[in-house]
């Protein structure tokens, strides 16, 4: 289990302020309760959520306001979803889609 | 969630005196005033949370522990609230129906929902304005707003080393937001060379308001010691699965490398430019700003579109800052309740608002002309762009294949190129890569675009859906035969 607590210091410290805990590709990550999603991964260092489906390469948040779709993820089932635009709560179940073909050569 | 409706089976309608698309600065402005003399509002933002980029809401337990950094926003969404308008956060407007004035959306559980009024109100803001470089699609490059996001409402921080670049006044209060985290500032690469002869003569320029607020953000970041190297732009970005290191170049030579500076984060933005496209579907008339490159819609004083029953305010009718757009949404409001007959705006308010609004005007003018203007930085930009270089995002279309239709069987124009190409027809609809694509195009095709009279300037046109659409909305707005015959 990755806490944020963990990694204070590369994120701002989470201090007293209640946590809410997520599923992350099945690790539980602990997180500042409904902040946006895109935070909680970001803080977490987790950059990459997808891959390009051209050109098959890792792809993170860039726009933070729902316009670029590189942040799109899986939450509770349901495909496609924005993170930057998704506020976390408890028990949520987030999949990334980072699997699969490396990038040709670039 | 705050409305109540029910998701009908399909296509809930619903029927409004004025309908405000977008939750930000100008919408709620708009939404408080209407609201509050009693017509029918409903406003919506695809967001969770009304408060659009300025007014961006930390989550309650962010705001206890660290503070709510701009609480005015808080008031102004509990006076709309409070004033009777139906809130419907979470709801994409996404196009609209053929017959010209039904707004579609999509509510949070990807429900249609049709919009109907007899004022509509267009309040969609403005998007970040982005300019490729190699490696700008590895994970860790992001814009600046999304940083102070972050940093602001979810007090969280985008690296722990980070570059800021590209142009404008906006980089100032992010790398400022950074620095209150704790992120150490490598640096901010400013293309142009606003700060003459140092950041803190700014302070002594006399201009109040928007002028000395930057002059503020410069004094802290010469405390901190951030370096700002001007006349300075990004020439690429390396990194494995995420960025590691940005090179910069001098922008009078942006092909030759300056210096290497080690990031875990880079944010590079160059402005805003508005969010359109609802008002292109909607018919109304836009215009392309020769200046920048982008479409502006053709408004009256009080944001009235050339269909009388659309207003466009806020940043989607032209970028001014928050305090113009509040302006804007509030005399939107005023000709729309003097149009019904109530509570005439008196004289001297009227007067009073106007010359706010024209004194809003001329700082933005004054800050603009600090900065080098959207058309000149494309003028340099593009030419240097290396031929590999992805220049759209979500179909991986490189520079040199944009220049090579371009110049061929596109024949300079940039709709055949982006046919062509696929560049810009992936999920963002060429808001990313569309600056950078219109000015590739140029610049293999000088006798097009730009400069060469309004004419004949080219941006991608407005398509739905302005945002793609999930199927099953589209399905249940199909009505349940298609949703038997897919079964
Ligand atoms: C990422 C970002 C960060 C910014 N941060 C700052 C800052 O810190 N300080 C500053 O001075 N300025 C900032 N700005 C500039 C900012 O745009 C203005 O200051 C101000 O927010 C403009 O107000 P507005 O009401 O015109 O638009 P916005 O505040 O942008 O509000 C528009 C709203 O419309 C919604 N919307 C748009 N299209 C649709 C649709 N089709 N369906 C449903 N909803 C829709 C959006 O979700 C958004 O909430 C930022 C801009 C961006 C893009
Ligand atoms: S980061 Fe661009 S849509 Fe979420």
């Amino acid at each position: 289990m990755t806490t944020a607590q963990g990694r204070t210091g590369r994120r701002a410290g989470p201090g007293r302020a209640p946590q809410t805990e997520i599923v992350v590709d099945g690790d539980s990550v602990q997180a500042v309760d409904g902040i946006s999603l895109a935070a909680v991964l970001v803080g977490e260092r987790r950059w990459s959520l997808r891959r390009n489906p051209v050109g098959g390469d890792l792809r993170g948040p860039f726009c933070g306001m729902g316009v670029c779709f590189e942040c799109e993820v899986t939450v509770d089932g349901r495909p496609g979803v924005r993170a930057c635009i998704t506020k976390i709560y408890a028990g949520m179940r987030v999949e990334t889609a980072t699997e699969g073909e490396a990038p040709h050569d670039r | 969630m705050t409305a109540e409706h029910s998701a009908a089976t399909y296509g809930e309608v619903v029927e409004r005196d004025v309908v405000i698309v977008g939750g930000g600065p100008a919408g709620l402005s708009a939404a408080a005033r209407l609201a509050s003399a009693g017509l029918a509002v409903t406003i919506l933002d695809e967001q969770p949370e009304l408060g659009g980029q300025y007014y961006r809401r930390p989550a309650p337990a962010v705001a206890r522990q660290w503070g709510d950094h701009r609480p005015e926003g808080g008031r102004l969404i509990a006076q709309v609230r409070a004033a009777g308008a139906e809130c419907r956060t979470g709801h994409l407007v996404w196009g609209v129906e053929d017959d010209g004035r039904t707004l579609l959306a999509s509510d949070d559980a990807e429900h249609p929902v049709r919009l109907r009024a007899r004022y509509l109100v267009l309040a969609t803001g403005a998007f970040e304005r982005v300019f490729p470089f190699p490696g700008w699609q590895l994970p860790g490059v992001t814009t600046p707003g999304f940083a102070q996001h972050l940093a602001a409402s979810d007090h969280t921080t985008v690296g722990d080393r980070v570059v800021l670049a590209g142009s404008g006044p906006f980089l100032l209060p992010v790398a400022c937001s950074l620095i209150e985290l704790g992120v150490s500032v490598a640096g901010i690469a400013e293309a142009g060379r606003p700060y003459r002869p140092s950041l803190r003569a700014l302070g002594t320029l006399g201009h109040p308001a928007r002028l000395r607020e930057l002059a503020s953000y410069a004094a802290r970041l010469a405390r901190a010691r951030v370096p700002i190297w001007q006349e300075t732009v990004v020439l690429r970005a390396d990194g494995r699965d995420r960025v590691s290191s940005v090179t910069l170049a001098a922008a009078a030579r942006p092909a030759r490398p300056v210096r290497t500076v080690e990031v875990d984060a880079l944010c590079v933005g160059y402005g805003f430019r508005p969010q359109t496209d609802l008002a292109r579907m909607l018919g109304c008339q836009v215009r392309v700003d020769v200046a920048s490159g982008d479409a502006v819609p053709v408004t009256g004083a009080a944001g009235r579109a050339s269909r009388a029953d659309v207003y466009v305010v806020g940043e989607a009718a032209g970028i001014g800052g928050v305090h113009a757009a509040k302006a804007r949404g509030l005399a939107a409001a005023h000709d729309i309740l003097t149009r019904e007959g109530r509570s005439a705006v008196p004289v001297s308010e009227a007067r009073r608002m106007m010359s706010a609004r024209r004194r809003l005007a001329r700082f933005t003018a004054l800050t603009d002309s600090l900065y080098p203007g959207p058309a000149a930085l494309l003028a340099t930009l593009a030419p240097a762009l290396p031929a590999d270089t992805v220049v759209c995002r979500c179909e991986a279309v490189r520079a040199e294949e944009i220049r090579t239709t371009a110049a061929g069987s596109a024949d300079g124009d940039l709709n055949a190129t982006k046919a062509w190409t696929r560049a810009g027809m992936g999920p963002c609809q060429g808001r990313e890569c569309g600056f950078a694509v219109a000015g590739l195009v140029r610049s293999v095709m000088p006798g097009r675009g730009v400069g060469d009279g309004e004419s004949r300037v080219e941006i991608f046109p407005s398509r739905l859906p302005v945002r793609p659409v999930p199927l099953a909305t589209l399905l249940e707005l199909a009505g349940p035969e298609s949703q038997k015959g897919d079964a």
